[in-house]
């Protein structure tokens, strides 16, 4: 598992894997420009986008009472609401729903929450038939990864290695073109949606005044995972919901503009309850997980503004960071920015998570592009200092702290040390930047180069500005 | 019980942080815009335009008959000898029925629930055509709103590789914000009362999560045809 490997190793074998170089700058110039193009457009972007804030804010203050409405609804409708307060007790309920119903074979649309609670792994070992049919999903689940992107799972995979994988997997006929491998997919995936007896979504949106959850998609598997199948469970963090239905015309719009520079996502389905009694097809049952698993507590934080989130993907573009690393170097199920502040938060036994703040140059980027303007480097620095309270430290740094500041409290100390500096980097230096620096320096150069001194110091070109004079 | 320890909990949270949430959310109007792009004048043109940038076929035709003779031609194309279709009251094009007769053409039933289930599924899968009507179209983006119930099945927009939506003129709203006030006003709490579906569909099916090259189809239908009858 990659969670074992601590996060400077993950971040190195990224930085060094070339194929996952292309891929993630392919990747993120695209969506990065597709956005941009998207919003641009808009008759008055930032005002939807104060909007969507206002919306989601009023949830968030209002979620004591949105969510016992919500569930009340979609009873209502005849469906099923399981309140879970953490992965345990979610799990629980969907594998033992699944024994009593007699099932086989599942079918999964993409959903971070249930990759949050590890329900496949869970499920499988639970003797259940597990698909993925989301196709970046698939492709990773073929190759047994995880996603490394909200929106695009396996960005990081060539066209090579997914034909590789088909070949093996699916006895398809080797091929570097895409669409053969689009149509081996789609006839394998759809012998398994015919054959599958449960299927389990995400949602993006809870609906509280219509009972209803919403769900957007640009494939299809999500709307044949909630048709075909006996039995649709959707699975939700408490957080994700809106007061009304209205609300959605202004979520949607920037829900997709934000993610892939789409007006509309292809399908955005919206589902109340099982099929009613005169209705030809859908499904039987209908179940919904609310799920919790320390978001009530982060309400009450000063990380409650983290749960406005929409998970578009947007911050995870528009990050060096994520650029260059891609996502399965955060370790945690949420990558990026957004990630960053989650992952401690929802994953905190994941040992190095506290580190991930730190992954960060805090440019102020991602809440440049975010949909509902979360202050994620606000955030970010949050963490980092509650990392220091906690003791999470490493020594070096903690040496290292303490010399910088007798260095800045003693102007003599200061001066040397600036000399020595510019007197090593003349030995040292290439072009102007450190590619390598002694231990335990050498960390920071693993991953970064660093600018070597100017020949002379602030301080002495002052002095001599004054004598010239 | 866990509903009440996680109220409990989000009650104790909400005491800290709601007056800062409820200020957040004062900050701007939540009521959406009606549209969110500068209006044009020519709703069906700005539909059919939308829906060709997403490598949809958009055919504006002025009476039945035309639209009647793009659908000829596509069973034609895909060879259907039997579709997938909502009932053709509920799409109400004049004409439908005689043209699918005529034609030799089965509509396929529908039904699949209970124990029939995945046989009836399994029997639909080859099916190369389904036609729907929708309840609203949505001019800036090129959706679709479909409003499942009886004699409205989703499969009918799902399933079969080629799927037809006939539209009709008055059915066409600028944005979404519209469309969804329009829900409210015709069906206000009872939206929901006799499905448990309502689909917004914007192009064909897609995916880009090979190398980000687009591919239409992957499990949707890769081909979709809106008609719109402007007479
Ligand atoms: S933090 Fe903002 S930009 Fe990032 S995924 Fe969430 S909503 Fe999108």
């Amino acid at each position: 598992m990659s969670q074992t490997i601590a996060f400077y190793d993950r971040v190195d074998h990224a930085l060094h894997d070339n194929s996952l170089q292309t891929a993630l700058q392919r990747a993120t110039t695209r969506f990065i420009s597709n956005r941009a193009g998207a919003i641009g457009a808009l008759s008055d972007a930032d005002r939807l986008r104060d909007q969507a804030r206002a919306i989601r804010a009023y949830a968030l203050a209002h979620l004591d009472e949105l969510l016992p409405k919500l569930a009340a609804n979609v009873e209502a409708r005849g469906g099923h609401v399981c309140w879970a307060s953490d992965g345990e007790e979610a799990r629980r309920y969907i594998i033992e729903l699944a024994q009593a119903r007699g099932v086989r074979s599942i079918v999964k649309s993409k959903s971070m929450a249930s990759e949050e609670i590890h329900l496949n792994e869970a499920l499988e070992h639970a003797g259940f038939e597990v698909v993925e049919t989301d196709l970046g999903e698939y492709i990773i689940q073929l190759a047994g990864e995880t996603p490394s992107h909200i929106i695009a799972p396996a960005i990081h995979k060539t066209r090579e290695q997914v034909s590789e994988l088909f070949v093996k997997h699916l006895g398809m006929t080797p091929t570097t073109e895409v669409p053969p491998m689009i149509r081996t997919a789609r006839q394998a995936l759809r012998q398994r949606f015919l054959q599958a007896d449960m299927g389990i979504s995400g949602v993006n949106f809870g609906v509280a005044d219509s009972g209803a959850i919403v769900i957007v998609e640009n494939e299809g598997n999500a709307r044949l995972s909630t048709t075909v199948p006996r039995i649709h469970v959707a699975i939700m963090g408490i957080e994700r919901i809106v007061a009304r239905m209205i609300d959605l015309g202004v979520m949607l719009q920037v829900l997709a503009r934000s993610a892939t520079g789409q007006k509309l996502s292809v399908y955005t389905s919206l589902i109340s309850g099982p099929a009613r009694p005169g209705e030809a097809d859908g499904p039987e049952e209908f179940h919904l997980v609310l799920l919790d698993n320390g978001r009530s507590r982060i309400l009450g934080g000063h990380y409650a503004e983290s749960l406005l989130c929409i998970r578009c993907g947007a911050c995870l573009n528009a990050c060096p960071v994520y650029q260059a690393i891609g996502g399965h170097a955060y370790g945690g199920v949420y990558s990026g920015p957004i990630g960053a502040i989650l992952t401690p938060l929802l994953q905190p036994d994941l040992p190095d998570a506290y580190l991930l703040p730190q992954a960060s140059s805090l440019c102020g980027a991602c809440q440049e592009v975010c949909p509902v303007r979360i202050a994620i480097p606000d955030m970010l620095l949050r963490h980092r200092a509650d990392a220091v309270k906690a003791g999470k430290v490493n020594p070096i740094e903690k040496l290292a702290i303490a010399g910088y500041t007798m260095t800045m409290t003693h102007p003599a100390i200061y001066n040397a040390s600036g000399k020595a500096a510019r007197f090593f980097s003349r030995i040292a230096a290439r072009k102007g930047r450190f590619r390598h620096l002694p231990p335990p320096l050498h960390l920071w150069t693993k991953q970064r180069d660093f600018p070597a001194p100017p020949p002379k110091s602030f301080r002495e070109l002052w002095a001599e500005r004054n004598k010239q004079r | 019980m866990s509903r009440d320890q996680i109220l409990a909990n989000l009650r104790t949270s909400l005491n800290a942080n709601r007056p800062w949430l409820l200020n957040e959310a004062s900050r701007a109007p939540h009521e959406p815009p009606p549209f969110v792009l500068p209006p044009e004048n020519d709703l069906a043109a700005q539909f059919a335009a939308e829906l060709t940038k997403l490598e949809g076929k958009a055919y504006r035709v002025p009476n039945a008959d035309e639209a009647l003779a793009v659908i000829d031609r596509l069973i034609e194309e895909t060879q259907a000898s039997s579709i997938i279709s909502w009932d053709l009251d509920q799409i109400g094009l004049p004409g439908l029925a005689e043209l699918l007769t005529a034609r030799g053409i089965t509509l396929a039933d529908t039904t699949a629930r209970g124990e029939e289930r995945k046989a009836r599924l399994q029997a639909l899968e080859p099916i190369p055509l389904c036609i729907s009507g929708v309840e609203l179209a949505i001019a800036e983006s090129g959706s679709l709103l479909l409003r499942h119930g009886p004699g409205k099945p989703r499969i009918a927009s799902l399933l079969a590789p080629c799927h037809i939506a006939i539209v009709f003129a008055h059915q066409l709203v600028r944005g979404l914000g519209e469309a969804l006030s329009l829900l409210a006003q015709r069906y206000g709490d009872e939206v929901f009362g006799p499905t448990s579906n309502l689909t917004f569909i914007t192009g064909p099916s897609r995916t880009a999560d090979i190398e980000m090259t687009l591919s239409l189809g992957i499990h949707g239908p890769p081909q979709i045809h809106v008609i719109i009858v402007e007479g």
